[in-house]
């Protein structure tokens, strides 16, 4: 199933979601997250993109496994942040 | 005696160009190999620059784009879509480590915009940084700014907005909802302005140039002395307009 969201985030930037996913499981296949927001550094969002794939649309379990990437990436969003990120995610699922 | 940076001033280039000029002084800086580095620049054709993360088949009408025969390139600063026509760009690059550089990402916005609103000073407009990245002036944008860190090195280009045609601009955009495009596109001339609306007159880029080298030179104490590119950062410019920034694989790749 795809499907698609334009969240604008308070305070911040217009985030687009392009969201393909498991309609049984429930799980991300694949995900294209795109926006005039800032992500530094830029090249850690492919990262961030490939290692959602599986992740399930769940509020809690997205937040969990996005803020823990953007850890381990040493990702620091300006215009975005992770709670943001999972609400663009989840408007696609609603 | 204020430390010395160089100024460059490459005048109107393609947007391809332009964006391989400014990784490769960023390259270039990170090397130790060139000064921190203040570039004006404008564009020729008019061109429409996409943020990092946007997608081009979205955002922009590139039909339109063919018809009016408006180049498109991807930058590899976040942000939004910009259509580059009569402006003045300005890019500054400079190591992160330097003590005029804040490291938190959005004060070193704030105070190289700072220079910007210095330089439109010099023009008799007054002006104030609107967060995130945007400088204003009675409200209205004048200055939007991008920008990335690599190699411990910032690089942050921005517009200053000469003239505006905020009508030619929605033709080569797309708008998220048709229905509302003339409501859009009326805010949008209520909320941007330019140098020509604010003083009722044209100024020509050398001035604004003028102006702005000025801005630059009292907000970081510094002098600029007016070089040119090195012989390295000339190929690697060309490297990167070849192999990067004119690639539909660059330019589609979200």
């Amino acid at each position: 199933m795809q499907s698609h969201s334009v969240y604008k985030v308070p305070q911040g930037k217009l985030l687009k979601i392009n969201l393909e996913y498991d309609e049984t499981t429930h799980r991300i296949l694949h995900i294209r997250i795109t926006g005039d927001f800032f992500a530094y550094p830029e090249e850690a969002m492919e990262h961030l993109e490939e290692q959602l794939k599986d992740t399930p649309l769940d509020r809690k379990k997205l937040l969990l496994q996005i803020s823990s990437l953007i850890s381990q990436y040493h990702i620091e969003f300006i215009g975005l942040n992770a709670e943001a990120l999972t609400q663009g995610i989840l408007l696609c699922v609603l | 005696m204020s430390e010395e940076w160089r100024l460059l001033q490459t005048g109107y280039a393609k947007a391809f160009t332009n964006m391989a000029v400014d990784k490769a002084i960023l390259v270039s800086h990170s090397k130790g190999l060139v000064p921190p580095t203040v570039r004006f620049y404008g564009w020729v054709p008019p061109a429409i620059s996409i943020g990092y993360f946007q997608s081009l088949v979205e955002e922009v009408d590139l039909k339109a784009c063919q018809r009016y025969g408006v180049d498109c390139v991807r930058r590899i600063t976040g942000g939004g879509a910009v259509f580059h026509d009569k402006e003045l760009t300005y890019s500054l690059v400079i190591a992160e480590s330097h003590p005029s550089i804040p490291k938190n990402i959005l004060q070193s916005y704030g105070r190289i915009c700072g220079a910007v609103m210095k330089g439109l000073e010099q023009l008799g407009i007054n002006s104030e940084y609107a967060p995130i990245n945007d400088i204003v002036t009675n409200c209205r944008k004048i200055s939007g700014n991008a920008q990335t860190r690599k190699h411990q090195t910032v690089l942050q280009h921005g517009t200053v907005l000469m003239d505006v045609d905020v009508d030619t601009m929605f033709s080569l955009l797309k708008v998220p909802n048709e229905k509302i495009k003339d409501k859009l596109i009326a805010d949008v001339k209520q909320r941007v302005t330019s140098i020509h609306h604010c003083l009722g007159k044209h100024i020509r880029f050398t001035q604004v140039a003028d102006a702005m080298r000025r801005g630059f030179e009292e907000e970081f104490q510094i002098h600029l002395v007016e070089g040119g590119l090195t012989i390295e950062e000339q190929t690697f410019a060309e490297q990167f307009e070849k192999e990067t920034f004119l690639t539909e694989k660059w330019n589609r790749k979200r």
